[in-house]
């Protein structure tokens, strides 16, 4: 007896939706206990909280969209976090000698950039596969960066910095206006010109691409210095977050990113990588993070519940992709 | 000496039953109080987190907890959480410059700001060790250890990042600056903030290839003695037990490896976390019961110099019996 298509249908649906199902009802669950968890301020507070992870999750966003979503094969770039710290790094060391704002920031544009492109020419040119290239990429990086500020916390207090974390504009933080733009810009690159469809075509099908004349490595390879753009970007984020550079940020960092941009893949209608979906895995992470310690979920139970929710959403999303 | 800590064991005893005596009136009753502390892996974080918290709650209040997980920023962060949830008060135990703004918010928001070996301009007061005493103490005990020269080590991440530290490194500084036969190594080694006795075991390896046996006398920690534990091991691990080490906290931990035989580890300052966290509750009672605080209170620490001091401040601080 052949199953009824339209009911398969239905229930690969009702997978797939479920990871938002449990997200809300979790969400629900904390607001019902935690006094101030559904208002305004709080939402604030979760979107200010996410801005660094936002940023690295839209540069890792578009290196899956260029590489292909297979974690092992496909776009990877785990060195965006490292690149981000190096970039507040640099910041920080040359602030404190007295260098104006715009010659640090010259500085570490540079510095981060050539991250992008080393990744680039490693996997593009040598060939060498994204995921290894790029963690040695983070430790190296992270190490430069220990050589730059010997390891130790460096504070910031430029008004500019501060501004990033403390400044309003029309009641919304200078922050979150940031972020958005520069999300909104690079969404605009990717999707609205053709040289963002041509990275998507690269990352879709890679024998189709190259047939239809796409130069596929050097869309790949632009999307890493794409992302060690956001890397850069994001050290500003983090300096003005913890008003200045502490060793050890990449760690957390890297984990919220990878967590949050593949988690995003389940909120796709397609079960792939997005922009959206990893921005608003981003900030689902933040939500979570904040919801469970404000109910005074023991720090170290946050992290099984948390792992354990990525698993549960990771393989929903698997069991609704192999119902298609 | 043995006198010395004993007489201190009493003293502490008589100060703790003298300040509930006149402490009688304080209450928390009906007070939701924050306790942010940095992590809750270390004996030190973790003893002043209890102190705080059980010192709260026999006055009556209640706590809303947030542990950073021994990360800067994380702590840092969770103040964001308190604010929100609209405590009473907040009790932050220490933290790096990047718990500032969120002192600052909370300052503006009303909510008054208790600290622990953390001084702030925005908190009402710190609580703390005895920082300046720890600091030349183990300044003289490590400079007789070497016999007063020799080239010393240091482990020194927060001179610069943690006020406690700039004080406890910069007076141990200090008095070695009467030492004109002790030589600093240079450049001074960092340790993480989070895994230190592992990481404070490979660079203390590293170290101990660049200088061969007899040309490396002591090393200090310059602020804490988590990385003392795996700067041990390594001079063990190398049968370099010649090398003298020296640090500060004095938990359970060290001064247990202080009172093994042949210890390479031979001073410390003890410090009473759990006394610091629990008279920072109790200033929080104060402020509420409208008494003036002064900006910093000091807690007593135990100096420990060599293996009997460590035996006996082990009972004195009430952590069992090493004999």
């Amino acid at each position: 007896m052949q199953a009824d298509p339209t009911r398969k249908r239905g229930v690969t649906d009702l997978v797939g939706s479920l990871p938002l199902i449990i997200f809300a009802c979790v969400l629900i669950y904390i607001s019902f206990n935690a006094p101030n968890f559904l208002t305004l301020r709080n939402l604030e507070l979760i979107l200010m909280q996410s801005l660094p992870v936002v940023l690295v999750c839209a540069g890792l966003g578009a290196v899956v969209m260029a590489g292909g979503d297979d974690v092992v094969s496909g776009g990877i770039d785990l060195s965006i976090p490292a690149t981000a710290v190096l970039s507040a790094g640099i910041t920080a060391v040359m602030l404190s000698q007295g260098w104006p704002l715009a010659i640090c920031a010259g500085v570490a544009l540079l510095a981060c950039l050539s991250v992008g492109l080393l990744n680039a020419a490693l996997v593009t040119r040598i060939g060498m596969t994204p995921l290894l290239t790029t963690l040695a990429m983070f430790v190296a990086v992270v190490g430069v960066n220990n050589v730059i500020t010997s390891s130790r916390r460096i504070d910031v207090d430029h008004p500019w910095i501060v501004a990033l974390r403390a400044q309003e504009i029309a009641g919304v933080p200078l922050g979150i206006i940031a972020v958005a733009l520069v999300v909104a810009a690079i969404y605009f690159a990717l999707h609205r010109t053709r040289w963002g469809l041509n990275l998507q075509a690269a990352g879709g099908s890679r024998d189709a691409a190259e047939i239809s004349g796409l130069p596929v490595s050097r869309l790949f390879g632009q999307s890493f210095v794409l992302a060690s753009g956001t890397g850069y970007i994001c050290g500003f984020f983090v300096l003005a977050r913890g008003s200045g550079s502490s060793p050890g940020v990449q760690d957390n960092l890297m984990l919220e990113m990878v967590l949050a941009t593949f988690l995003g893949a389940a909120f796709s209608t397609r079960r792939v990588v997005t922009m959206w979906g990893a921005v608003l895995g981003a900030v689902l992470v933040a939500a979570i993070s904040i919801g469970f310690k404000s109910i005074g979920v023991n720090v170290f139970w946050t992290g099984l519940i948390k792992g354990s929710l990525i698993v549960i959403v990771v393989a929903l999303s698997a069991l609704a992709q192999r119902g298609r | 000496m043995r006198y010395h800590i004993s007489a201190l064991a009493v003293t502490v005893g008589l100060a703790v039953a003298t300040s509930s005596a006149a402490d009688g009136h304080l209450s928390l009753d009906g007070k939701t109080i924050g306790v942010a502390v940095v992590g809750t892996q270390h004996f030190w974080d973790r003893e002043a987190f209890n102190g705080a918290t059980s010192t709260v709650e026999s006055l009556g209040g209640t706590v809303v907890a947030v542990d950073g997980g021994r990360d800067n920023q994380v702590h840092a962060d969770n103040h964001d959480i308190l604010l929100n949830n609209g405590v009473d008060a907040v009790i932050s135990i220490l933290g790096d410059g990047s718990v500032e703004p969120k002192f600052e918010a909370l300052k503006a928001a009303g909510i008054p700001v208790f600290t622990v070996d953390h001084p702030s301009p925005h908190a009402v007061n710190n609580t703390t060790s005895d920082n300046y005493y720890m600091g030349t103490t183990i300044g003289r005990y490590m400079a007789d250890a070497i016999g007063g020269e020799g080239k010393v080590a240091v482990f020194n991440a927060f001179e610069n990042a943690l006020r406690i530290c700039g004080i406890r490194t910069g007076l141990w500084k200090y008095v070695l600056e009467d030492y004109p036969g002790i030589e600093i190594v240079q450049p001074e080694l960092a340790e993480e903030f989070a895994n230190a006795p592992e990481d404070a075991r490979k660079k203390t390896l590293d170290l101990l290839s660049q200088y061969p046996e007899g040309t490396l006398d002591a090393i200090h920690v310059g602020c804490w003695d988590q990385p003392a534990i795996g700067v041990v091991q390594a001079l063990e691990e190398a049968g370099r037990t010649d090398v003298l080490v020296t640090a500060l906290d004095g938990g359970p931990d060290t001064l247990e490896i202080m009172a093994e035989d042949g210890s390479p580890f031979v001073a410390n300052v003890a410090q009473q976390p759990n006394l610091i966290g629990s008279t920072s509750a109790m200033n929080v009672a104060r402020y509420f019961a409208g008494e003036t605080l002064l900006p910093q209170t000091y807690v007593d620490v135990v100096p420990v110099n060599g293996q009997a001091e460590a035996k006996a401040a082990y009972s004195a601080l009430g952590y069992g019996s090493l004999d």
